[in-house]
């Protein structure tokens, strides 16, 4: 794994090489570490991922409420988008599709054609299971269980910089998710103010303890906890020159107090104190209703309101970001046109998807939602995948990332692109 | 027949080690010799020997020396597997013991110590009855809905009143009719589980335990399976996890946790038989069971109710029965299409929860109790504890699973034989084998190593100790590129840690918290699939972080509830210096390890000469914090000391060993196991 970071080559040591690092003089190895907060922390153009874990059932986020054949597999579960509705209508986006009346913070980026949404949209592997379908979603290789790194982890290698920092890949959770999984560079953290080495009461021995456990991972540890170890302790650097502690979101956003809310609360953060964050990941969970999903209320609105509320704030405290950010939602699969037997739904597949972003063709319903008749649905149930997800998630990395090539990406998939995004 | 008698000891003690299954193999093997052989018995004994000779010198020598091992290596290698870390005078007294031995013994389980129990005592909740947990510790909306039928609080109340009050008068009501918050029932389950990490004789038993919880995953994140599922790890996982992988299957496939996490109890079909049990009273309990059973008080309140689904439509799901296949049994490559997973589901359809608590009283019949053999007729329902057959939600019919045919009116039983044939199957004998050798061996274990256990798996009829002897028995378990391959759960790091230190822990759940940062939410991993067992999963940069700043916060006593003394570790002599305190520290929480490059490295820089300065000063400013009372849980200070030099010099090398083992086992060898 030669070189898996940059730093070796900006810092004018290449011909050193990663494989001589065990055996350097520390005297040469704190002179690297001196060098390692260097030039390429700065503002990159930002795309932030978020995986809606368990399958979202996308014909109800999104609703064909025209549709008489939904309305009619779905006896407990349809909503219309009638006024005399009242609050538990939909909210009308086309005349055909209906966005969930919990999303409603949706509906004015929808309509200033910001935010796109894909519908029909899924992967070509058949897959009902959750673990295979996220692991094909995020390897991005739906047909290769072996595939070793994450589409996005290639993404940042597509971008065609050398200049790389520890925080170009960041992750919102406890773990690395697959689709970061790879040979650049990624951070997972909970919470960036935990980024560290802490004691309590003793923040002094705790410092000292620090520079003793980055010299050991160099010097002693080799493959994996060495790698690992030096990109904690660049991360470390680099945010210990900020103040995360007192930050206040810009133009009052209020982020929800949820998993995601506080998860793209720090990733503003991160965009905005330009450490070259390209490509965040988070994700939300909870969306694999079998049972009781409810309706305008419920846990299926539950889970759309903590959503939609918290991409709307993220975007409005990043009002002066927004032409160098872009969100985009993803989800396993979808799920079955006809309720079961517990006013739930049962794996599907083909769902739907949203990209926000100012060079987002937006305001608009791509893809191809059949009429839901029987002959109509995948294997007889289920709304049938008519864009592969791989167009859409190579189109808006490429476009927002500026990435010259994308068959990295997706190794195996040669289609089109559907034109979710500006030219 | 009094061959028997020819070898009574070795026999007997053949036979003591042996589960029922291996001897009734055995048994066979002389039925099946004496069938072609007949009146040569002297021919019978010796099949028996040899088979007898061979398991006996498979058992009987580890093949570690081969590998090149010394005694306390192969011991201290034997023990970072099967242990949840051991101590130098572990290592020595396996290894005076005999590997063999210890292992036989911890395959079989040994008395308990006295300790574990007294810890375990003051935990009332870990030993009840499911319907009891129910009944003491009910989910939060039940206990508001109970509180609102019984006119304790006032169903307004809840969205308008003062919150404070609404919160004591939730209180009260709890009080008084003896409810206990369920966060309690977690937290005493999450501890139990701790304890019996750390202090157990039976280490092997709770790896065992770990391991297929792990497998047959269910997760406190669900509200519906949340409840049961500490009886679930008592009454299912821990008796069953050194014994048939098929009998584990099936009682995880009636558990109450299982049932609800994976859906299938709610799962029906279209009967082909007469009802015997009312469908309406089970309808009314799961919907009023069910976490969003409030939620109509909301907003919703007022509007038209939408049609609801005929009562008899056919609410077949298929969750459960696509993770038994591709997570509990064949694996995901193990030959099965959708459509098997369609017909499995509709094989399983009637496999319920019994009605627990408040709901015992279902109007209609009782359920019969489970009768085995001929006095049960085809196809009834029944109660098997927890569990209920309800023939009435039984897909009538032939269904096929594998080219199998099951049913068409068996009932229950097409559902037990649908288990055994995947417990049987090759595909599951692989997967399980597999799962074993990555926890057991190295994240990439040999295919050599799964084709034996493979094997061992099959002809033993799933026999989980003949696999992990078969395992053991193997060179690949002891190859030099295995010693320390795996790279510790942030589970085994901390109960590591803390057997190595000898802590006493009293506040577990301290522990759980850390555990949690380092990336392993025990008993919340959400997905069917488990938490993955393999270093990638587990080493970040952010939980290696924590993975150090736990070995601190460890050492410097700075978790609250988790008592260390450094020095008592060492037989209360205080180390000569730096050099000999890390050598002295570092050899006894890292045993039979290579050792020098840790020292080397940590030696110059705990040196310098400014380090002391800076302890010094950092500890003088931590103590006169702690006298102003600022300060959490602090490092037990010599109060009878006399002379504050005295005093700064003991908090100097306190400080000093803390550094020491807390850099010790945040460091990458620490890591590794």
């Amino acid at each position: 794994m030669l070189s898996r970071r940059g730093f070796l080559k900006a810092g004018g040591l290449s011909l050193v090489g990663v494989g001589l690092m065990g055996g350097m003089p520390s005297f040469l190895a704190d002179a690297i570490a001196g060098e390692k907060i260097w030039l390429p922390y700065k503002k990159r153009k930002t795309l932030v991922c978020i995986f809606q874990r368990g399958a979202m059932d996308g014909l109800m986020a999104v609703t064909p409420f025209a549709d008489a054949y939904l309305q009619k597999a779905r006896p407990a579960l349809f909503m219309g988008a009638a006024k005399s509705e009242g609050s538990n209508a939909l909210f009308d986006l086309d005349g055909r599709f209906g966005l969930h009346p919990a999303m409603q913070g949706f509906a004015p980026l929808f309509r200033e054609h910001r935010l796109a949404i894909v519908h029909g949209i899924g992967s070509p592997n058949t897959t009902r299971s959750h673990f295979d379908a996220q692991d094909y979603m995020e390897s991005g290789t739906p047909f290769k269980k072996g595939t070793a790194s994450g589409w996005l982890n290639r993404a940042i290698g597509e971008a065609g910089h050398e200049a790389i920092t520890p925080f170009s890949a960041v992750s919102l959770t406890s773990a690395l998710p697959r689709s970061l999984y790879g040979s650049h560079p990624a951070v997972a953290v909970s919470d960036i103010q935990d980024f560290g080495i802490r004691l309590r009461g003793n923040q002094q021995a705790a410092n000292k303890s620090s520079k003793n456990f980055e010299d050991l991972y160099e010097q002693t540890a080799s493959g994996l906890l060495q790698h690992t170890g030096r990109e904690s302790f660049e991360a470390v650097k680099m945010l210990q020159k900020n103040d995360t502690r007192n930050y206040k979101p810009a133009n009052g956003a209020v982020y929800p107090n949820t998993v995601l809310g506080r998860a793209l609360k720090q990733i503003a953060q991160l965009i905005k104190m330009d450490v070259g964050l390209e490509v965040a990941f988070t994700e939300s969970n909870g969306w694999d209703t079998h049972f009781n999903q409810g309706t305008a209320n419920g846990v299926f609105a539950r889970n759309v309101a903590d959503l939609s509320n918290s991409i709307v704030a993220f975007w409005n405290d990043l009002s002066a970001y927004q032409d160098d950010v872009t969100v985009m939602t993803m989800t396993e699969f979808g799920r079955t046109v006809h309720q079961n037997g517990t006013n739930g739904t049962d794996h599907g597949r083909a769902s739907c998807n949203f990209i926000l972003g100012n060079d987002v063709n937006g305001g608009k319903i791509h893809g191809n939602v059949p009429e839901l008749a029987k002959e109509n649905l995948e294997d007889g149930r289920d709304l049938p995948v008519t864009t592969d997800f791989r167009a859409v998630f190579s189109e808006v990395a490429a476009r927002h990332l500026a990435l010259k090539k994308t068959d990295k990406l997706f190794p195996d998939w040669t289609g089109k692109q559907i034109g979710v995004m500006n030219v | 027949m009094n061959w028997f008698n020819l070898f009574p000891d070795r026999l007997n003690h053949f036979l003591l080690n042996r589960s029922e299954g291996e001897i009734s193999s055995c048994a066979m093997v002389i039925l099946t010799t004496r069938k072609f052989f007949a009146g040569l018995v002297m021919a019978g004994v010796l099949v028996v020997l040899a088979a007898f000779t061979e398991r006996r010198s498979e058992q009987s020598s580890f093949p570690w020396q081969k590998a090149g091992l010394t005694e306390q290596q192969a011991a201290a290698h034997l023990l970072s597997r099967f242990t949840y870390g051991a101590t130098p005078e572990q290592i020595e007294q396996v290894r005076r013991a005999g590997l063999e031995n210890w292992f036989e013994d911890q395959l079989r389980g040994v008395p308990e110590n006295e300790d574990l129990k007294r810890r375990l005592g003051s935990f009332d909740a870990i030993a009840l009855s499911n319907a009891a947990v129910v009944q003491r510790y009910p989910r939060n909306a039940r206990v508001v809905r109970m509180a609102i039928a019984e006119g304790a609080i006032h169903k307004d109340s809840i969205r308008t009143g003062d919150r404070a009050a609404y919160r004591e008068m939730l209180q009260n009501y709890m009080k008084q009719n003896d409810l206990r918050p369920q966060q309690e029932l977690f937290r005493q389950f999450i501890s139990q589980k701790i304890l019996r990490a750390v202090y157990s004789e039976n280490q092997l038993q709770e790896i065992m335990t770990d391991f297929w919880f792990n497998h047959f995953n269910v997760s406190l994140t669900k509200p519906q399976c949340a409840e049961f599922i500490p009886a679930y790890e008592r009454d299912v996982i821990r008796p069953g996890a050194t014994g048939k992988f098929g009998d584990l299957l099936l009682a995880t496939a009636k558990s109450p946790a299982m049932l609800y996490y994976l859906d299938n109890f709610s799962s029906s079909g279209t009967p082909k038989m007469e009802s015997e049990f009312p469908q309406t009273a089970y309808r009314r309990k799961f919907v009023r069971n069910a976490p969003n059973a409030v939620k109509t008080k909301g907003k919703g309140r007022g509007k038209p109710k939408q049609a609801k689904p005929k009562k008899k439509a056919a609410g077949l799901n298929e969750n459960y029965a696509r993770e038994v296949m591709e997570l509990h049994t064949l694996g995901v490559d193990g030959g099965y299409t959708q459509k098997d997973v369609t017909e499995a589901a509709k094989v399983l359809t009637g496999w319920t929860v019994s009605p627990l608590g408040q709901y015992q009283n279902v109007k209609g019949r009782p359920v019969p109790a489970l009768r085995t053999g001929a006095a049960m007729r085809p196809g009834a329902s029944f109660r098997d504890g927890d569990f209920l057959f309800a023939a009435n939600r039984h897909e009538g019919g032939v269904k096929t699973v594998l080219g199998k045919k099951f049913g068409p009116n068996a009932g229950y039983d097409e559902g037990v034989e649908l288990l055994e044939m995947l417990a049987r199957h090759p595909s599951t004998a692989k997967f399980i084998s597999t799962k074993l050798a990555i926890r057991f061996v190295s994240d990439q274990p040999e295919k050599s190593l799964i084709d034996k256990m493979s094997r061992a798996f099959a002809k033993s009829g799933g026999d989980i100790r003949t696999v992990l002897r078969t395992m053991v028995s193997a060179p690949e378990f002891w190859s030099a590129a295995v010693l320390r391959e795996k790279t510790k759960s942030p589970f085994e790091l901390a109960i590591g840690a803390v057997r190595s230190l000898h802590a006493d822990v009293q506040q577990p759940y301290q522990l759980f918290s850390w555990i949690t940062r380092m990336g392993e939410r025990k008993y919340y991993y959400q997905a069917p699939t488990g938490f993955p067992d393999q270093a990638q999963y587990w080493i970040n940069t952010g939980a290696l972080l924590n993975r150090m700043n736990f070995g601190l916060a460890l050492a410097a006593g700075k978790i609250p509830g988790i008592q260390i003394d450094l020095r008592k570790l060492n037989g209360n002599r205080e180390p000569e210096s730096v050099s000999n305190a890390l050598a002295l520290y570092a050899a006894r929480i890292l045993p039979e390890r290579e050792l020098t490059p840790i020292i080397k490295k940590l030696e110059p820089m705990l040196s310098q000469p400014d380090l002391l300065n800076k302890v010094e000063e950092a500890s003088a400013k931590a103590a006169s914090r702690e006298a102003q009372g600022t300060m959490g849980t602090a490092m037990p200070i010599n109060k009878v000391s006399s002379g504050k030099h005295r005093m700064a010099a003991k908090a100097q090398s306190t400080d000093m060993l803390a550094q020491v083992v807390g850099v010790i086992i945040g460091s990458p060898e620490y890591q590794k196991r």
